[in-house]
């Protein structure tokens, strides 16, 4: 009898201590801000990773909100504005999230935010039409020195505007550039031959050069990328012009410690995952682990570059 | 080929492109939501889901929804879709005078005869279509907004004032500077909202300007609007079809599946463009505006044109055609199927049966419209006092659930409530939402082609492409400019007689 009112004591115990432990949480589920369309990209890489953290965390539910437009601004800060109870969190992509700031008009700053991690990136590239003459980094700079080149960028204040902003500044040469509203127009206006030039992103037009439909003349990186080995550097070129589209994990600035540690453990957790590392390779996602650490200062190094060109050239 | 048929004929995959195309019309139908948010938010479901299959259900989706818009369009006067606006333009006033039921029977054969066409042209001719249409640039981007907007001038001269339409279409247009400049990034108007950034959505302005004030309309009507009740019951069901009316479909089909081949919004201007060639043609101009069921035919088959067509670009090069085309492109890619030749070689076996899938949603959206169309005819039927508050609460509702944002109900109010005053005074709100929605398109065309022509305006005579487009351009405007003029001349000439 005593035996079994000890036991059922512990039991009742443990079960009364739960809700104060750290395993309470969740107790619902957490809402992902994605600052995108759904059905995009980088919707996609939110569902992914989410679906990886739960299968790898019993008890964690993801619901995805999609708040699209403004170049992120809108869902950015409503992962400013969100409750830090942890059940709101937020992807974030860069360079707009800085961009933004850089800018003055976004209400967050980087403090706003506790930076879970990266999780993909899509490399800068510089392509041009099939049958054009230029066939490396040195022939574009060569050909915008004898003539103004036309050349797309994805809008003002975008990677690709930021990075033929770099590159008119490394080469000594101007432009003649041409914002659009997306990589749609991108594509069309290089397989149409309409522009000398385009600032892309390699997961946008590494179908049409393996096809032949357009020519990728340099990946704007330091480093090889895996998904296109062949493909000559910017550095290689001799041009230190380097521009990647990065998506990360952040949390809103007061979340608690322990949740905010749990989260980003979850998170690197779900990036080095082989099944979700498999599944990303397929949907044309580049992976790009990076902790909450190294992931926020490389977003503090792109504000301030990111700031010299606004300094130089404000839009 | 055969095998690829048979996988599309099997019972999962027919059954999966009936719930399809069936949720599609439904989708279509209701103001707010729309093909590319429904196809957008299935795309990740479509994961866990057989590939082919997958995208049977979202080939079905935008299939149906793009006939769904017509429905409320002709009934209620609230297009679902702003590609059925001009399909409202004709079928509305068919309903008010009891033919309901013909306006439906009409549209639904003229969008299945529209989709059919241009899902052959996409299975036969989609790589060398997708070549010519890479020739299209930004400046004759240009010319093709032009040439949508002409349809102002359509609406105007049955509505006599031309100077009243002109004007509604220019305040469409700026309305639709509210937003960033995207060749400078600066922002226009927007006053500090973060809402405004984009811009202002046209699917708040067209669920506030149609739906809406249609039902506050209908709810400050003293007297119940009297229909012609007794034709809906007998006759109706059996109405033949106008004769001649294929010769509008085909006009439809075939504007529609050009336009839609080319990259950019294409359904709303190649609904107008064909409405707009209607008209020119047709021996009975003086009925469009008052209910000619060949408006509605050329302005159906010419949005689903527009299905196959923005398919071309997108499977070939990866180019979507447009929104819902740019949506769909999510879900192949997500299962490895990256859009270019890929597609037509090693993923044969499943995009030939996505293809082929269309054929059969544009049927079953086809049987389905013509069993239920005698039906939903008598939604005109439905008294003010439960049809107002249900397509209100949808109105919001829809508005909400474009962006998430409590911001585009207030917008869809404020259109609602600036469109009412507009409306009783005569300007025409249909040149208003074309204004708002081509506005920015021929903005961007005529701006993009300014810089790559590097400052000179004649890189929009210069491609062959161009000149034709001038030649159609002035083809539609000329003609009913001249009879405006003759009738207002003809108007004035008694008059200084009466002074003699």
């Amino acid at each position: 009898m005593l035996k079994k009112s000890i036991i059922a004591g512990l039991v009742l115990s443990v079960a009364m201590a739960a809700p104060a432990m750290a395993g309470s949480y969740p107790s619902k589920a957490i809402t992902v801000i994605v600052p995108s369309k759904a059905g995009g990209s980088t919707d996609r890489t939110a569902r992914m990773i989410t679906e990886t953290m739960k299968t790898q965390n019993k008890g964690f539910e993801f619901v995805i909100k999609d708040i699209p437009g403004s170049g992120g601004q809108k869902g950015f800060e409503a992962i400013n504005r969100a409750r830090p109870d942890g059940y709101t969190i937020g992807l974030v992509f860069t360079p707009q999230l800085v961009a933004h700031i850089v800018s003055k008009r976004a209400r967050y700053t980087l403090d706003s935010f506790r930076i879970l991690g990266n999780v993909a990136q899509d490399p800068g590239i510089v392509a041009v039409p099939k049958d054009s003459k230029i066939m490396n980094l040195a022939d574009l700079a060569k050909m915008a020195k004898a003539k103004p080149l036309t050349v797309a960028v994805n809008g003002i204040g975008s990677d690709d505007f930021l990075a033929a902003k770099s590159f008119e500044a490394k080469a000594g040469v101007t432009f003649n550039l041409l914002p659009t509203k997306g990589s749609t127009e991108q594509k069309a206006g290089i397989l149409g031959g309409h522009f000398d030039a385009a600032f892309m992103n390699l997961s946008q037009m590494i179908a049409q050069h393996k096809a032949g439909d357009a020519r990728i003349i340099a990946i704007l990186a330091a480093d090889r990328d895996e998904n296109m080995s062949e493909m000559p550097t910017s550095k290689e070129q001799g041009y230190e012009v380097y521009m990647t589209a990065t998506r990360g994990m952040v949390a809103p600035a007061k979340i608690d410690k322990a949740i905010l540690d749990q989260l980003e453990a979850m998170v690197v957790k779900a990036v080095n995952d082989p099944d979700f590392k498999a599944k990303a390779k397929k949907g044309n996602i580049y992976l790009a682990p990076m902790n909450g650490a190294d992931y926020l200062s490389y977003l503090k190094g792109l504000q301030a570059d990111t700031q010299a060109v606004y300094d130089k050239a404000p839009w | 080929m055969l095998e690829h048929a048979m996988v599309v004929l099997q019972p999962y995959s027919l059954l999966t492109i009936l719930i399809g195309t069936i949720a599609g019309v439904a989708i279509g139908g209701m103001p707010g939501l729309t093909a590319t948010m429904a196809v957008g938010l299935l795309v990740p479901f479509t994961y866990t889901m057989d590939p082919a299959l997958g995208l049977m259900l979202l080939g079905g989706i935008y299939c149906g929804a793009m006939y769904g818009g017509s429905i409320p369009a002709i009934l209620l006067n609230t297009p679902g879709t702003p590609a059925a606006v001009a399909t409202a333009i004709e079928g509305f006033p068919m309903s008010q005078k009891g033919k309901a039921g013909l306006a439906l029977k009409v549209s639904v054969v003229a969008s299945f005869v529209g989709g059919f066409f241009s899902v052959i042209i996409l299975l036969l001719f989609a790589p060398l279509l997708a070549r010519q249409a890479l020739n299209f640039g930004p400046p004759e981007t240009f010319l093709l907004a032009l040439m949508g907007l002409a349809g102002i001038i359509s609406i105007a001269d049955e509505n006599s004032s031309l100077i009243k339409a002109l004007i509604a279409g220019l305040l469409g247009m700026v309305i639709a500077i509210v937003g960033t400049d995207d060749m400078s990034g600066s922002l226009r108007y927007t006053m500090g909202y973060i809402e405004l950034i984009d811009g202002i959505d046209f699917m708040p302005a067209l669920i506030g300007l149609f739906s809406m004030i249609q039902m506050l309309e209908l709810a400050g009507m003293r007297k119940k609007h009297e229909i012609d009740v007794s034709a809906l019951h007998k006759k109706q069901r059996n109405d033949p079809l106008p004769k001649g009316i294929f010769k509008y479909i085909a006009v439809g089909a075939g504007t529609g599946t050009v336009i839609g081949v080319l990259p950019g919004e294409g359904a709303t201007i190649a609904a107008f463009i064909s409405y707009n060639v209607s008209k020119r043609i047709s021996k009975v101009k003086e009925l469009f505006g008052k209910g000619n069921p060949e408006g509605i035919a050329a302005a159906e088959a010419g949005n689903n044109g527009c299905v196959g067509g923005s398919l071309v670009p997108t499977l070939t090069l990866g180019i979507p055609g447009n929104s819902v085309a740019a949506a769909l492109m999510g879900a192949f890619i997500i299962h490895g199927m990256i859009p270019g030749p890929d597609l037509f070689n090693e993923y044969a076996d499943r995009t030939y049966p996505f293809i082929m899938s269309m054929f059969i949603a544009n049927g079953v959206f086809l049987i389905v419209g013509l069993t239920i169309a005698p039906y939903l005819a008598r939604i005109a039927l439905i008294p003010p006092a439960i049809l107002v508050p249900v397509v209100s609460a949808f109105a919001v509702l829809g508005s909400y659930a474009l962006n998430n944002a409590v911001f585009d109900v207030f917008l869809m109010i404020a259109f609602a409530g600036f469109g009412l005053i507009l409306k009783k005074l005569g300007f025409s709100l249909e040149a208003l939402i074309l204004g708002l929605i081509l506005g920015p398109i021929a903005e961007g065309g005529f701006s993009q082609g300014m810089i790559i022509g590097k400052g000179s305006p004649w890189i929009f005579f210069e491609s062959n492409i161009a000149k034709i487009m001038w030649v159609l351009i002035i083809l539609l405007l000329v003609p009913p400019l001249y009879s405006y003029w003759k009738n207002t001349a003809m108007v004035k000439a008694p008059s200084l007689d009466d002074q003699d």
